[in-house]
């Protein structure tokens, strides 16, 4: 009876541990772990967490180098106003999918991302590259620069090493390539609005305006 | 200068190629720098930080617009040689070439084409535009001026 009441505690701990960890973690990032993950025609299994709502109807997706100044632009001056709108209201979640293309540090800073991801950290180093960018293949995304922001992310720094110097993720930022010419991606930031009922293109920094009106039609 | 002028744009031929000229190269590159959209709405957009960019482009598409017909002029009219008209059209092209490759279209197709040279050039462009096209817009002035002189001569007008 004994020995029961003690394996009942324990699952029952177990149980309680595991939903305080998941409750303590970002409400608005999610580890991505599903590798069947598509949206559209878009497989976004080897892409970023999904920031916002999992469940909201539609879903934005965006192809991005950590090294394109139109990326830098649409994430200052349209994104803001994106999430403000619809992914924290809950009608619209993002998806980053990278198309590292522009320069010989855009794959090691795609990788970085997700090495950071491996500690619940992706959304916050996607926006410290985006909020740290400089001139194309200047040394800012080098190796060096990208553990520093880990380090100022205080990540623990000899997984994050060990997990960029090995580029774990190499493959997973070649899938994500592949993914956006086979969409049709021809330049970055390039976007998917996917819905119940089709997607919509958008190619370029383009103003909220156009991002309101095609996710307003879609809703 | 303006007797210059005058005598050039006295033709409505040379005014229907400048603007022409002007109009085509100012729409285009601010297709290419990504200033307006034509998809999925036909939208213009000016970025805060980005007004600099613009003005070039406009000094850009009005400097090309007035010196490219003024050596045609030159070639066609008085039948000069047509090594002056090289300077108009270099600077257009390499002032329309550092916004036309950046992370849009046309830099991706030519880092897809080229590989690693094709992206070291892309990034040459993109991360030196600005300074290119106004070395773009010097050049333009200067082939400007000469023209004027070379068209006072030619033309044995008054100083």
């Amino acid at each position: 009876m004994n020995k029961k009441g003690v394996v009942i505690g324990v699952i029952v701990v177990a149980i309680i541990a595991g939903l305080a960890a998941s409750y303590s973690s970002s409400p608005s990032e999610t580890v991505n772990l599903d590798m069947g993950r598509t949206h559209g025609t878009i497989s976004t299994a080897m892409g970023s967490p999904i920031l916002g709502d999992t469940s909201a109807p539609l879903t934005i997706v965006e192809f991005g180098d950590y090294q394109c100044e139109q990326c830098y632009a649409w994430f200052h001056e349209t994104k803001p106003a994106i999430v403000r709108d619809y992914i924290d209201t809950g009608k619209a979640n993002l998806v980053f999918v990278d198309l590292a293309f522009l320069g010989r540090d855009s794959i090691p800073a795609s990788m970085a991302t997700y090495c950071a991801e491996d500690q619940g950290m992706y959304w916050e180093y996607h926006d410290l590259l985006y909020n740290s960018q400089e001139s194309v293949d200047n040394g800012w995304a080098n190796s060096e620069r990208l553990k520093a922001f880990a380090f100022s992310l205080d990540l623990d720094m000899e997984l994050f090493e060990s997990c960029l110097d090995s580029e774990k993720y190499s493959k997973r930022v070649q899938y994500n390539i592949r993914q956006a010419r086979e969409n049709g991606v021809r330049g970055t930031p390039g976007f998917f609005i996917v819905g119940p009922d089709g997607q919509e293109k958008i190619g370029g920094a383009q103003p909220f305006s156009v991002f309101k009106q095609i996710l307003d039609s879609m809703i | 200068m303006v007797q210059t002028i005058k005598l050039v744009y006295s033709n409505f031929k040379y005014v229907v190629l400048a603007s022409t000229i002007f109009v085509s190269m100012m729409i285009g590159l601010l297709i290419l720098s990504e200033y307006i959209f034509l998809e999925p709405y036909v939208v213009a957009h000016l970025p805060s930080g980005s007004e600099l960019g613009f003005l070039l482009i406009v000094l850009l598409s009005a400097l090309s617009a007035l010196v490219i017909p003024m050596n045609i002029f030159r070639i066609s009219v008085l039948k000069s040689s047509k090594q002056k008209m090289g300077g108009g059209i270099f600077g257009s092209i390499i002032g329309t070439a550092a916004g036309a490759c950046s992370c849009g279209p046309v830099g991706f197709a030519v880092i897809s084409t080229f590989g690693s040279v094709g992206a070291t050039a892309t990034a040459f462009l993109t991360n030196y535009e600005i300074p290119i096209r106004i070395i773009a817009i010097a050049i333009l002035i200067i082939t400007y001026f000469t023209t004027v002189k070379s068209l006072k001569v030619e033309c044995k007008l008054n100083p």
